[in-house]
């Protein structure tokens, strides 16, 4: 038995949503398949900046151009998933006043509306800043949320017939006389195999895209490069905070919910699942991000995390990703197959548009796209938890970090029907602060249970996944008061729960 | 600024600091105890492990390496602190029970099973219940047990729910200690169909008689009851501290509670005074002889920089395992991180090796090289430091 539609696409991040939200409001049926909950790639492990265009203005005008037109689009279309934070460039002393001209020049010409700020003025803006900073450049970077943006997008693809499964895992692309017909997809708890038929497969799979390519009997040239970054326990600005210089490790700050998050290294990785983030990453990152907003050195950091660059395979390599454009590419395999490659989080929209536009051609089918004029569904209804409403009931607390209750735990479990304590901490913010899930995440599991979408034997396997996921994006980070929580959960876990495996 | 004298300052209001100071005060000494607030076992199991290896701990200690402060103290020293411990808590609402000679199990919240040592008189039931039928008893909307956890683990077990009207473990141990709770329970309990076997239920049997209470029921209904220890807030640990600061006050035992110590006076080899922070009024606390006992990472005792590790109080030199990298695993569950090694060397007679301190002496988690998640040893080598630092002291002193 086999589910049968037009478009099945692979992968469940921002690239991906976009182009189901775009099918679905173009009225072409289609079904979305991802390996993990969305945004468990590249996207969830950004720094959830919305580009102003400015980091690129120097080195790669047709990127900035096309930030900053989808920057005014999101900030229309996604209100509720973009914070209008303002961004500063800063020039520090040493900092090349060349760059600085350059910049202001390039920024001109594209359409980037900037204002050169003096030290006392930035500082008025945001007092954290090194208050030895020659100067600042202000320009429109916005803060996003990458999560709630992809669940938007989905939210449009599935009210209007789209189906969409996460947590399954294409382990084949079924071809018929040289032609990609359709997939099959392992459900990761069960281990259960769904078949989907459809008539074009477009490979939306990121840093994974080759190895969905090669499934499919194809290739494509892609270059994986590694970027770590570090998150703060709270928020040490209200704008995002980029080096007046060229793009280096360390060069960014972001502030994000309740919480900053400072990036990034970059470093050439050759397999997407095998990623490791070396402690020397979190210094240099803290150490830069220190020189920016001096407070970074003391504050507490609450983990580490990295995210695969799926950027294209430049002719030329110098081994920096950096230096390889952040622009897209469409390819046309000839099987049935098109992958979207490279772009940014920023410019999703536009690569989701171009890439139907592909395939409406390939049908023969006319339909304008619209996702740039209409806003994104749901968003009052997928707005998140904001601390007025977390606030407004304090009876019940699971989360004390994030304040969390168990009413609004039980509302996602019941309304996902989901076995993954993943979906609902990316849906309430449940686990996401200074203790990262080591109290609530055995209680939001007892929860699933007594509700019935969990069974005891399952969660505790669930418990141990999450407890070592967790625990590697805090190792490179633990020193100070967080290396202090880490050994009360420790002492939980392998302690009072003894969990640990045998010496 | 107020002043005092004392024969001896311990600093550090856990179990070892607890004990030393309870043995001190037990002695005669003048004893100040200085505590920066409620210590870590009120977050422990309230069990006392030693270590979990083999049959009787005492034998597996022999195999710790040469450096481990249990082979500092030796095994004489070991069975002494748990004489010690046992006696002073005949005395309390929770008496222990249990041998040094021999381990005992008790059942985890997640129905895993947990060797330790002493247990409180309200879990000894706990030992061997995989051989009956056993019938958990829970409470509506509890936030931190969750019987599904146990059922599912363990053939021969069900539960049912009585809702005590609100869910936090602290919020129901107070309920069992108002007036007609118990009987309200009780009837409830007893009108359920239960197969014959032993009842559990998460521990909130009360903080002031907890044992009381459990018989109580158990004689209502007929079968052994015993406490399935929590995640934090622990009530058997709150209870257990609660038990040995009760005892050292009865013996005269001064407390300073919630004070951190803002500077420390050292003249010579000889440490002169502490002075506690305090908003108006520091207060300067004199000793002839010191305990330090501040623990581990958790409790502030030691505290990591990006590339070091610090002993808070004294400034100590502490032993750490090399570059920050190698201070954890890869694998969250393998027991015995790196880091855990990292304290306090200590000569012989429990003083700080190479401070030239002749009158500091140093007990608990804070000493090096006790790798205590590991051999799961915790409270057991509290206690036999903290016995091993007091006589010390007490040496020095006469």
């Amino acid at each position: 038995m086999s589910i049968k539609t037009d478009v099945i696409i692979i992968g469940g991040g921002a690239t991906g949503c976009g182009i189901a939200r775009d099918l679905a409001l173009r009225g072409v049926p289609h079904y979305l398949v991802e390996k993990g909950d969305f945004a468990s790639g590249a996207t969830g492990a950004c720094h959830g900046l919305l580009h102003s265009g400015g980091r690129y203005v120097v080195k790669d005008s047709e990127s900035a151009r096309e930030c900053i037109s989808e920057n005014a689009i999101l900030r229309r279309i996604a209100r509720k998933c973009v914070e209008t934070t303002g961004g500063l460039f800063i020039r520090l002393p040493g900092d090349s006043k060349r760059y600085r001209d350059e910049f202001l020049a390039s920024c001109d010409e594209i359409g980037i509306e900037t204002e050169v700020l003096s030290p006392s003025k930035a500082l008025d803006l945001v007092p954290g800043l090194n208050p030895a900073l020659e100067e600042a450049i202000s320009v429109p970077d916005c803060s996003i949320d990458p999560f709630r943006l992809c669940m938007l997008n989905a939210y449009t693809s599935r009210h209007r017939g789209g189906g969409i499964l996460t947590h399954h895992e294409v382990v084949e692309i079924i071809q018929e006389k040289g032609q990609c017909v359709g997939i099959k997809a392992r459900e990761r708890l069960t281990s259960q195999i769904k078949e989907i038929r459809g008539r074009v497969i477009i490979n939306a799979a990121g840093a994974w895209g080759d190895k969905i390519a090669r499934l499919g009997g194809t290739s494509v040239p892609m270059s994986l490069s590694k970027g770590s970054l570090i998150v703060t326990n709270h928020r040490l600005t209200n704008m995002v905070i980029n080096r007046l210089r060229p793009p280096s490790d360390g060069d960014i700050i972001v502030p994000n919910e309740a919480v900053c998050l400072a990036g990034t290294t970059s470093i050439p990785v050759s397999d997407p699942d095998m990623l490791e983030i070396d402690p020397a990453e979190v210094d240099i990152v803290a150490t830069q991000a220190e020189q920016m907003v001096p407070g970074f050195g003391s504050t507490r950091l609450i983990r580490a995390y990295t995210g695969v660059r799926p950027l294209l395979m430049a002719p030329v390599q110098n081994g920096d990703g950096r230096s390889i454009s952040r622009g897209f590419q469409i390819i046309e395999h000839g099987n049935g197959m098109f992958s979207i490659l490279g772009g940014k989080l920023t410019t999703y929209r536009l690569m989701a548009e171009k890439t139907v536009d592909v395939v409406m051609t390939h049908f023969g089918l006319k339909a304008a796209c619209r996702t740039a004029e209409l806003p994104l569904e749901g968003q009052d209804e997928l707005s998140g938890y904001p601390l007025s409403k977390r606030l407004s009931s304090m009876d019940d607390i699971v989360c004390e970090c994030e304040l969390v209750t168990r009413q609004s735990v039980e509302h996602a479990v019941n309304a996902m029907a989901t076995q993954y304590v993943g979906d609902i901490q990316h849906r309430t913010r449940l686990g996401m602060g200074p203790c990262q899930g080591g109290f609530c995440t055995y209680r939001a599991l007892g929860i699933m249970q007594e509700l019935g979408r969990v069974s005891p034997e399952v969660s505790i396997s669930v418990l141990k996944e999450f407890l070592q996921r967790r625990f590697k994006g805090i190792r490179p980070a633990l020193w100070g008061d967080q290396l202090r929580e880490e050994q009360l959960i420790e002492s939980l876990y392998l302690g009072i729960l003894n969990m640990g495996s045998k010496p | 600024m107020s002043d005092s004298l004392h024969d001896v300052v311990v600093i550090g209001g856990g179990m070892s600091g607890l004990t030393a100071s309870i043995y001190l005060a037990g002695k005669g000494f003048k004893t100040a105890l200085i505590s920066r607030g409620d210590p870590v076992c009120c977050l422990s199991t309230g069990c006392i492990d030693v270590m979990a290896a083999g049959e009787g701990p005492l034998e597996a200690i022999a195999d710790l390496p040469g450096g481990h402060p249990y082979r500092l103290v030796g095994r004489k020293g070991i069975e002494d602190a748990l004489k010690l411990f046992k006696d002073t808590m005949a005395g309390s609402p929770v008496p222990y029970v249990g041998t040094p000679r021999r381990n005992r199990e008790i059942l985890t919240p997640i129905g895993t099973f947990k060797t330790t040592c002493l247990v409180p008189r309200t879990m000894e039931a706990s030992q061997g219940c995989r051989d009956d039928y056993l019938h958990v008893i829970s409470f509506s909307g509890i936030r931190d047990f969750y019987p599904s956890y146990i059922t599912s683990k363990l053939p021969n077990t069900g539960f049912s729910l009585y809702d005590a009207g609100v869910s936090s473990t602290l919020a129901i141990a107070t309920r069992f200690e108002e007036p007609g709770f118990v009987d309200d329970f009780c009837s409830w309990l007893s009108g359920i169909e239960i197969p014959p076997g032993r009842v559990a239920l998460p521990a909130v049997l009360g903080l002031r008689k907890p044992v009381a209470l459990m018989e109580d029921i158990s004689g209502r209904i007929g079968r052994d009851v015993f406490e399935i220890p929590t995640l934090p807030p622990s009530i058997p640990g709150l209870r257990l501290f609660q038990a040995l600061k009760g005892s050292f006050q009865e013996k005269g035992g001064y407390v300073f509670w919630g004070k951190a110590i803002s500077s420390v006076e050292i003249r010579g080899n000889m440490v002169e005074a502490v002075t506690l922070a305090a908003s108006g009024r520091p207060s300067r606390v004199q000793g002839r002889a010191f305990i330090l006992a501040t623990g581990s990472f958790v409790s502030g005792g030691l505290f990591a920089t990006r590339d070091a590790v610090k002993e808070t109080v004294f400034d100590l030199n502490v032993e750490i395992p090399g570059p920050r990298n190698d201070w954890f695993w890869n694998d969250f569950f393998t027991p015995g991180h790196p880091i855990e090694g990292s304290g306090i060397e200590v000569d012989s007679s429990f003083r700080p090796l190479g401070s030239g301190l002749e009158n500091l002496f140093v007990c608990g988690s804070i000493l090096a090289r006790s790798d205590i998640m590991k051999n799961h040893c915790g409270h057991g080598l509290a206690l036999a430091t903290g016995l091993k630092a007091a006589k010390m002291c007490e040496r020095m002193l006469t």
